[in-house]
């Protein structure tokens, strides 16, 4: 994993769900900026997510090799499940939807993080 | 949010029910991914505990699809399996915290579920909430 990387997408996912929060408090539905705004952030994870798959190939493999893999494809699945279920609800639920994925997606990168390279 | 919808298109996934299915979503993912994981690799260490983890996983699933669904059978499922969920994060939540040693591991619902920002014992209230709202609207438009 590259660690700028995770602190890019950590803060673009968190202004998103910022901007995301706004547009549920004011009452609109998610519109073609959303889906471009989330579609930029899967790029930025999809990014993470073959630059790992890449380490893992060469050998460089986290001790738990099955839990990294099954977070990494969580990781790679919610923005587009979220943005796609999201965009099918016509009123301001649509952009909370967004705004929750993009608030737990920094979670599940520092779990994956601790994962690629355990403290302890 | 509008109401523009005649009643009978009303359903439980629309509204706020759209943003309730993607939490139950991924919380059934994270509960039956650790519980699975869990007892697969350390089932000797906490069986009760990684077992509960799992079945609480089964059960959001099974609450993320009922709400996901329309229909009055759906309803029934999903205001069940809150109820369920309600009853094991309550009576898992009072046990770890009084009798800690039954659970040597954590558990999803380990003291009220602290370690997913308690959103384990919000999301059921909230579950049982919106289906009641939902099912009171129904009733409403019908008579």
């Amino acid at each position: 994993m590259v660690d700028w990387l995770t602190m890019t997408i950590q803060m673009v996912s968190l202004a998103m769900a910022g901007w995301f929060l706004v547009s549920t408090l004011r009452d609109q539905p998610m519109v073609v900026p959303h889906l471009v705004g989330m579609g930029l952030l899967w790029l930025l994870v999809l990014g993470q997510v073959g630059v790992s798959v890449a380490a893992m190939v060469g050998g460089e493999r986290p001790a738990e090799t099955a839990m990294f893999v099954s977070y990494l494809a969580t990781v790679a699945l919610l923005p587009p499940a979220c943005a796609v279920w999201g965009f099918m609800e016509r009123s301001r639920w649509g952009p909370a939807v967004i705004a929750f994925a993009c608030l737990i997606l920094p979670v599940l990168l520092v779990r994956l993080e601790q994962l690629w390279n355990p403290v302890v | 949010m509008s109401e523009t919808s005649p009643p009978t298109a009303r359903t439980l996934r629309t509204g706020p029910g759209r943003l309730l299915v993607a939490v139950y979503g991924v919380f059934a993912l994270a509960a039956t991914a650790r519980g699975g994981y869990q007892l697969a690799t350390r089932f000797d260490e906490a069986p009760l505990a990684y077992a509960l983890s799992l079945l609480a996983g089964v059960i959001y699933l099974v609450a993320a699809f009922g709400l996901a669904r329309a229909g009055r059978t759906s309803r029934t499922v999903a205001f069940v399996a809150c109820g369920i969920e309600m009853a094991g994060v309550l009576a898992v939540g009072t046990t770890s915290v009084f009798l800690p040693e039954v659970f040597p591991d954590d558990t999803v619902w380990s003291n009220f579920g602290s370690g997913y920002l308690f959103i384990p014992l919000v999301l059921p209230a909230l579950g049982l909430w919106w289906i009641r709202r939902v099912h009171r609207l129904d009733q409403a438009g019908e008579g």
